[in-house]
């Protein structure tokens, strides 16, 4: 046993020594999650390097290793890069990030995205400069926006219910910034907070004869139990509107939403001006998407009799 | 060689967890499902108190009271109110989950900028040829304190008395001692443990996070077993030693398994199948009769 087991470990040594010599860049990506916004990421991110010349498979080595929402795992996967060691290490959702900044002890660049917000997790100060040797894109939603179409598409409405996980960080703050802006659109917010999807049903049936509509964060455990949502939705005649295309896919009346291959994309120039030498990732600043998308989903527009008005319309993209 | 030291630093901070675990699987015979709560429990004390500027030596001894207190928690409804011992870990492991929640403020505490165990100026101020391997001294110091104290704990009356709750209660009752209380200081020993764990993992990943506790019990329990088996082949292995030694080898299946380079989805596939070779080719010399596991 010791004997393969001695075997496979020089194997996996030599493995490493290998991927790291010539002139070759090697990247290591964490990803937190198996989730269609943060595959989608990391999609735009390899995309974001292409772009800027480097190609995996040519001059680009490509590490993926993914936590499959394991804290310990996450770890072990930032341990890694470092020991190999890799030229950048890439963290994809926050806790994969803060895991890879803190393995990497700035000796090795971190680049993140898919953060909500890079000042809580640690990565910047409230100015948006880098605290340490790591910088990326944070996908912090346009509330701002959300809230107004909301308000352009539901003239009545006076409430609006979000359903949210109590252990994810960034719905948290996330409701925060709903709660301030809320009134400003003459709307009042209602959270229930849950700990695991087994509570949603009841959270839902709670939280939907108060509220005249819902509206969704990137919770994790929420958008991944999306079809009981609207089911629920449905049936109580409450619209739900999404964050991101894929929710309104699935059935939200509409999003103003991140495209996230953009955001990997817009990820992978800040990486490959990191890895090129640049400029460090300590001088970078994290980036936000700034302009939103509008999504809409015409099927479930025209059952909830919603008409869009003429300048919703001029920008809403189809989602299908 | 950095991968290795990777391995061996988490091994031992979950060695010690395993350590915790050890006591209520193997030596109580009791399923303590509040390991996962515990466990984040120790961290989010120890969070709490390095953002309010405490000393990081502190949270040890915080982090191993909080944990003493949910274990009696957990020992007392299932004693005093007749509780099944399952049902009862459940229930402090839920119930924690909000109180980790209050403790932390928030389910996410990143401790970047503050001073821990593992960085301080203390550490900092060491010459460049030792201090990457400063981490894993001080958890294997740690780690070893913690086998050799509960060693000799075992060896103490009150020991004594806690492996014999296990294995036999009725024979406790005979020497006219109260077995329910023998298992509340056990589970709050054990949780005491597991805490510190949580508590050191903390300050080694600089942040806390409310969900780091899913999947402890399993990933302790598998320690557990795949120490005690190696046990087997090597008798002159103390159970404590063999748990640690457990530990260290579960997580450098993990590590192998990552660096296999195979697609990510199987890597758990991998990890299990790298444990069950170990489980089997370090059970051959194995002896008859019926284990608790």
């Amino acid at each position: 046993m010791k004997r393969i087991l001695s075997i496979l470990a020089a194997l996996t040594l030599t493995l490493c020594a290998m991927s790291a010599s010539a002139e070759t860049y090697t990247i290591g990506i964490g990803q937190f999650a198996e989730h269609g916004s943060l595959d989608n990421c990391r999609t735009g991110f390899i995309e974001g390097l292409a772009e800027s010349g480097l190609i995996e498979g040519e001059n680009l080595e490509i590490v993926y290793q993914n936590a499959q929402a394991d804290m310990g795992i996450a770890q072990q996967i930032a341990a890694q890069f470092a020991a190999m060691p890799v030229d950048l290490m890439v963290g994809i959702a926050t806790p994969m990030a803060q895991a890879c900044y803190n393995a990497a002890d700035g000796a090795i660049p971190t680049i993140y995205t898919a953060v909500s917000d890079p000042v809580e997790a640690g990565f910047a100060d409230a100015s948006g400069a880098a605290l340490g040797n790591a910088t990326g894109t944070s996908d912090m939603l346009p509330v701002q926006a959300q809230l107004s179409t909301i308000r352009a598409m539901l003239p009545d409405a006076k409430t609006i219910g979000i359903l949210y996980t109590t252990s994810e960080v960034n719905s948290l703050s996330t409701i925060e910034t709903y709660k301030t802006l809320a009134p400003e659109y003459g709307f009042e917010i209602v959270e229930s907070g849950i700990s695991t999807s087994a509570d949603i049903p009841l959270a839902l049936d709670a939280l939907l004869p108060k509220v005249d509509c819902l509206t969704n964060l990137t919770d994790n455990t929420v958008v991944s139990a999306l079809a009981l949502v609207l089911d629920k939705a449905n049936t109580a005649g409450k619209p739900v509107f999404g964050s991101e295309i894929e929710q309104v896919k699935l059935g939200c009346v509409a999003a103003e939403g991140l495209d996230y291959v953009a955001l990997g994309r817009q990820t992978g120039l800040i990486a490959a001006r990191v890895l090129k030498g640049e400029a460090q990732a300590s001088e970078i600043p994290y980036e936000i998407i700034t302009e939103p998308s509008l999504y809409v989903n015409s099927d479930v527009l025209s059952t909830f009799g919603i008409t869009l008005s003429d300048e919703l319309a001029a920008r809403a993209i189809e989602a299908e | 060689m950095l991968q290795l030291l990777g391995v061996l630093e988490q091994g031992f901070i979950y060695a010690i967890l395993a350590l915790g675990v050890y006591i209520t699987f193997k030596i109580l015979d009791f399923p303590d499902m509040s390991v996962d709560s515990t466990f984040p429990l120790g961290a989010a004390v120890t969070a709490l108190m390095i953002s309010a500027g405490f000393p990081p030596l502190l949270t040890l001894p915080a982090s191993l009271a909080a944990g003493a207190i949910a274990g009696a928690v957990t020992g007392l409804i299932h004693v005093r109110l007749h509780v099944r011992d399952l049902l009862s870990g459940i229930i402090v492991m839920t119930a924690l989950y909000s109180v980790n929640l209050h403790i932390a403020g928030r389910s996410n505490v990143q401790l970047f900028s503050f001073n821990t165990v593992f960085k301080n100026p203390f550490i900092d101020a060491l010459p460049d040829a030792i201090r990457p391997y400063a981490p894993v001294l001080i958890l294997a110091l740690l780690t070893l304190l913690v086998k050799v104290l509960l060693d000799l704990y075992l060896a103490t009356r009150s020991g004594f008395l806690l492996r014999a709750t296990g294995d036999n209660p009725t024979l406790v009752a005979t020497l006219a001692k109260d077995s329910g209380k023998v298992k509340i200081l056990g589970l709050s020993i054990a949780n005491a443990l597991v805490a510190l764990s949580g508590c050191i993992m903390c300050q080694y990943q600089r942040y806390f996070d409310v969900s780091m506790g899913t999947g402890t019990l399993v990933l302790a329990v598998a320690s557990v077993i795949v120490g005690t088996q190696i046990m087997r082949g090597l008798r002159f292995l103390r159970a404590t030693s063999a748990v640690v030694l457990g530990s260290v080898l579960y997580k450098g299946c993990v590590a192998l398994a990552l660096s296999m380079g195979l697609s990510p989805f199987d890597m758990k596939l991998i990890t299990a199948v790298l444990l069950l070779l170990i489980i089997v080719a370090g059970g051959h010399s194995r002896r008859r009769g019926k284990y608790h596991a």
